[in-house]
């Protein structure tokens, strides 16, 4: 059962992402204002969700490999596993978001880039997960991974400032899509659709992902476990 | 189509191809990295028969 729920996920997935891809292009009509360039939201919107999902994971396990790395080091492991592939696949998201934005904006607002709330806090926030994986690849010793979990817990200080950017300050990054104010938002049913439908399509996509990374980090763990036992018993 | 029709079609054909690079690298590199973690627990199993 559960490897027939593997099998199929996959599949799911892919499914998902091809009939998005078909509300996006096929289905949601123009946007009034901005006319066939407003398709990027369609990529653009999903991928900054779920990059905040993502940071949201890493948080959690660094304060469980914090919480747990002295009463039960397994499950401290396994936060860790965690931590590092919410922050990996939320760093893939966030880049999406930093490059299918300028894209729009070069066509929206006819510039790349602006120093704005938004962009500028979306920029740190990449930035800091960045720092983060850099961290884990060339710190070594068996501070590593503390440091790495207070990092990320840091990090994820700036998600609730990136997405409450454009509510505290003006931007020229658009009102939000949900949760904003009467005027802001999407009017048109179709492509509300159109966006919910590709939103699930890249949750389900990052999980997927997130998934595999898991995986990879523990097999990674578990071999760097029995090489330092391996060490040990040659020692002695 | 006018000019800006078509500079529009080709900006989101650019995102949407962006985004798919990108994706797909990563999981190709999850692959690789898959591949070798998998490499080195066959050659600790041979070596330590």
């Amino acid at each position: 059962m559960k490897k027939l729920a593997l099998g199929l996920f996959p599949v799911i997935t892919v499914l998902l992402m091809v009939w998005g891809y078909h509300q996006a292009i096929y289905v949601a009509p123009d946007d009034a204002l901005q006319g066939y360039i407003f398709r990027i939201i369609y990529y653009h919107v999903p991928s900054a969700s779920v990059a905040f999902l993502f940071f949201a994971i890493s948080l959690i396990g660094s304060i469980g490999y914090l919480a747990f790395r002295r009463s039960n080091p397994a499950r401290a492991l396994a936060a860790d596993a965690w931590a590092l592939a919410g922050a990996e696949v939320g760093v893939v998201f966030c880049t999406v978001v930093l490059t299918t934005g300028p894209l729009w904006g070069r066509r929206a607002w006819g510039i790349w880039w602006t120093w704005d709330a938004r962009l500028t806090t979306t920029l740190v926030l990449w930035l800091i997960y960045v720092s983060y994986l850099l961290l884990r690849r060339f710190a070594a010793g068996p501070q590593m991974q503390t440091l790495a979990a207070v990092l990320g817990i840091f990090g994820a200080l700036d998600v609730p400032i990136v997405y409450m950017s454009n509510r505290w300050w003006r931007t020229q990054h658009p009102a939000p899509v949900f949760g904003g104010d009467a005027d802001s938002g999407m009017k048109d049913p179709t492509m509300v659709h159109a966006l919910l439908w590709n939103m699930l399509a890249w949750f389900c996509w990052g999980m997927l992902v997130l998934f595999l990374r898991y995986h990879v980090e523990r097999r990674h763990q578990q071999y760097a476990a029995q090489e330092a036992e391996e060490a040990l018993a040659g020692a002695d | 189509m006018d000019e800006r029709s078509i500079l529009d079609h080709q900006f989101v054909v650019a995102a949407y191809t962006v985004t798919w690079v990108i994706q797909l690298g990563y999981l190709a590199w999850l692959g690789f990295k898959w591949r070798s973690e998998k490499r080195n627990a066959e050659r600790r199993l041979h070596n330590s028969r």
